[in-house]
């Protein structure tokens, strides 16, 4: 009788380990969608500023087209070749605010703070993806997760390499 | 500043009424935001229920128990945890702000029981034990359930990585930086002298290693004189120190903000001869911000704090021999104190509150990007589904 009882102890923390685990990961799951859709709403701003300091005085017609490009190469590409594009914009805007140290004008210092401000911003929401990811990575790869399925069909998450230079 | 005001929650996980980093950093947060126009609540444990302020909710008494080499006063258990989500069921947050998230605490609590836009700032900076290995597997379901990890130091930020495997970002602890920026020279305390600032009874806050280095210092320096200003008795700490370096002491009490700008502007140097317990080392960057210069034992916070030696000088820890050596070349050196001293200044601008709590503030929108409000958790929806209840 007692060997019943324990049996069916086991199986009921089994079944709740289970859907525990499922929680879990179904948590991870979200946390990079969220940290995703933050970080893109962030790069998408970027962009749009990238574009908007092309079309102003500050760069001249070569860095202009070579913003421009950059800008919707970066806003076009794909998921994955999203870090390679943005990557290119960050080069681009790069080159432009090293050579800009003399930028007169109200408005045009408002849109290099604005960048410098985003670009802040745009780091932390690369750091807070990266380790979402990661971390979701790392507790997928557990054998009790996978063997379980307990993923369903979420899509495995990709590592966004943002090499660490966002300007 | 934000167009939309949000109800931020905010979980201290010492005692509020015992003097802490923490508590004041969580304390001068929560005034700023509510300042901003947000609605914050703070729940913290408190010996003194009655006399809170009003955007404190307490969660019940603290105890004092030994963690990581220190006493403390935390809370926890199941009538705490009933009050950690009666708070959050109540409190109907867009943003949860727990600090301290790994120790037990109602923060852990706190943790384990809210589902949704969370923030968790860690302040320790500890050495890697042994006992981390058996405690991570606990920690990290709960833990990873945070939208954004806020590390107040690169110390701090090591400690979660090697710990917790899992990364932050670093925005240090605040002070009012303007207090500071102004203070005066007061020729009581200019010249050949040390200043000190803490509760000095405390042997962490290490007193003593700076008295082992006088006799050292005195004999190069004979006009040395010591300014010891915070709360405690002077008399019992006399009592231990050799009687021919009496002289040198001078306790000042308890200062007003005021009188701390003027007597950071003042002293020769600031010593900082901790021995550890520290998470942020706040008082050193309030000295940077103040105009001293600065002297501090090398344990991580501080040496993280001052850019590893770039704005203060560090000397090893408990080594009364190699704090009398720096204090000595120091005092010889009045261009190289003044100019470490200007570099500090400007340096510890970044710790004023403006700055900090509006990075605090980004990170708070980062995390309520999801537009999902705060709630109690399920760990297990399915059952939840199962049972008929609402998920």
């Amino acid at each position: 009788m007692s060997e019943f009882v324990i049996a069916l102890f086991l199986i009921a923390f089994f079944a709740w380990y289970l859907s525990y685990s499922a929680t879990r990961l179904d948590r991870l799951h979200h946390r990079v969608e969220t940290s995703w859709a933050n970080l893109d709403g962030l790069l998408q701003r970027r962009a749009a500023i990238a574009i908007e300091i092309a079309r102003s005085d500050i760069s001249d017609p070569a860095s202009s087209l070579l913003l421009t490009f950059a800008a919707h190469q970066a806003r076009e590409a794909s998921v994955r070749d999203r870090s390679q594009a943005e990557t290119g914009l960050t080069g681009a805007l790069g080159i432009l605010i090293e050579s800009s140290t003399s930028i007169s004008g109200p408005i045009e210092q408002d849109l290099i703070r604005e960048l410098k401000e985003l670009t802040e911003k745009i780091k932390m929401a690369v750091s807070m993806h990266v380790d979402a990811v990661t971390r979701t990575q790392m507790v997928r790869k557990k054998w009790f997760m996978r063997f379980f399925r307990l993923a369903g069909n979420a899509p495995e998450p990709v590592t966004y390499e943002f090499e660490g230079d966002v300007l | 500043m934000p167009l939309s005001k949000k109800r931020i929650g905010i979980v201290c996980p010492y005692g509020w009424d015992t003097p802490g980093g923490v508590q004041s950093h969580v304390g001068d947060l929560a005034q700023y935001l509510i300042r901003q126009g947000h609605f914050v609540s703070v729940l913290a444990p408190a010996i003194d229920e009655e006399n809170l302020p009003d955007y404190v909710t307490s969660a019940g008494r603290p105890i004092a128990i030994p963690y990581n080499g220190a006493v403390a006063r935390v809370l926890f258990g199941p009538i705490a945890f009933s009050r950690v989500r009666q708070w959050i069921a109540n409190g109907n947050f867009d943003v949860l702000h727990l600090h301290e998230p790994a120790i037990p605490s109602i923060s852990l609590l706190a943790c384990w029981a809210a589902e949704g836009p969370m923030v968790g700032t860690f302040h320790a900076a500890a050495k890697r034990q042994k006992v981390t290995f058996a405690v991570a597997p606990i920690l990290e379901p709960v833990i990873e359930k945070l939208t954004a990890r806020i590390a107040v130091s690169e110390a701090a930020r090591e400690t979660l990585t090697e710990h917790l495997e899992t990364d932050a970002i670093v925005v240090p602890n605040g002070i009012y930086a303007d207090l500071y920026r102004d203070g005066v020279t007061d020729q009581r305390w200019t010249g050949n002298t040390l200043g000190f600032i803490g509760r000095f009874e405390e042997k962490r806050k290490g007193l003593d290693v700076l008295v082992a280095a006088l006799p050292s210092v005195i004999a190069k320096f004979p006009d040395l004189k010591v300014f010891v200003a915070g709360p405690g008795d002077a008399q019992e700490v006399l009592k231990e120190i050799d009687p021919y370096l009496h002289s040198r002491f001078e306790f000042l009490g308890r200062i007003s903000e005021s009188e701390k700008a003027n007597f950071l502007a003042s002293v020769g140097l600031y010593i900082a001869p901790n021995t550890g317990g520290e998470s942020f080392g706040i008082i050193l960057a309030e000295a940077l911000a103040g105009g001293a210069s600065v002297v501090a034992s090398d344990i991580p916070a501080f040496d993280s704090l001052l850019g590893h030696g770039a704005y203060g000088t560090l000397f090893a820890s408990e080594d009364s021999q190699d704090l009398a050596k720096k204090v000595i070349a120091l005092l010889g050196d009045e261009e190289g104190r003044r100019a470490i001293a200007q570099r500090g200044k400007k340096y510890a601008q970044q710790f004023d509150w403006d700055v900090v709590a509006e990075k605090i503030y980004d990170v708070y929108e980062m995390a309520m990007v999801g537009g999902s409000t705060v709630t109690l958790s399920s760990e297990n929806r399915a059952w939840n589904k199962f049972l008929g209840r609402q998920s």
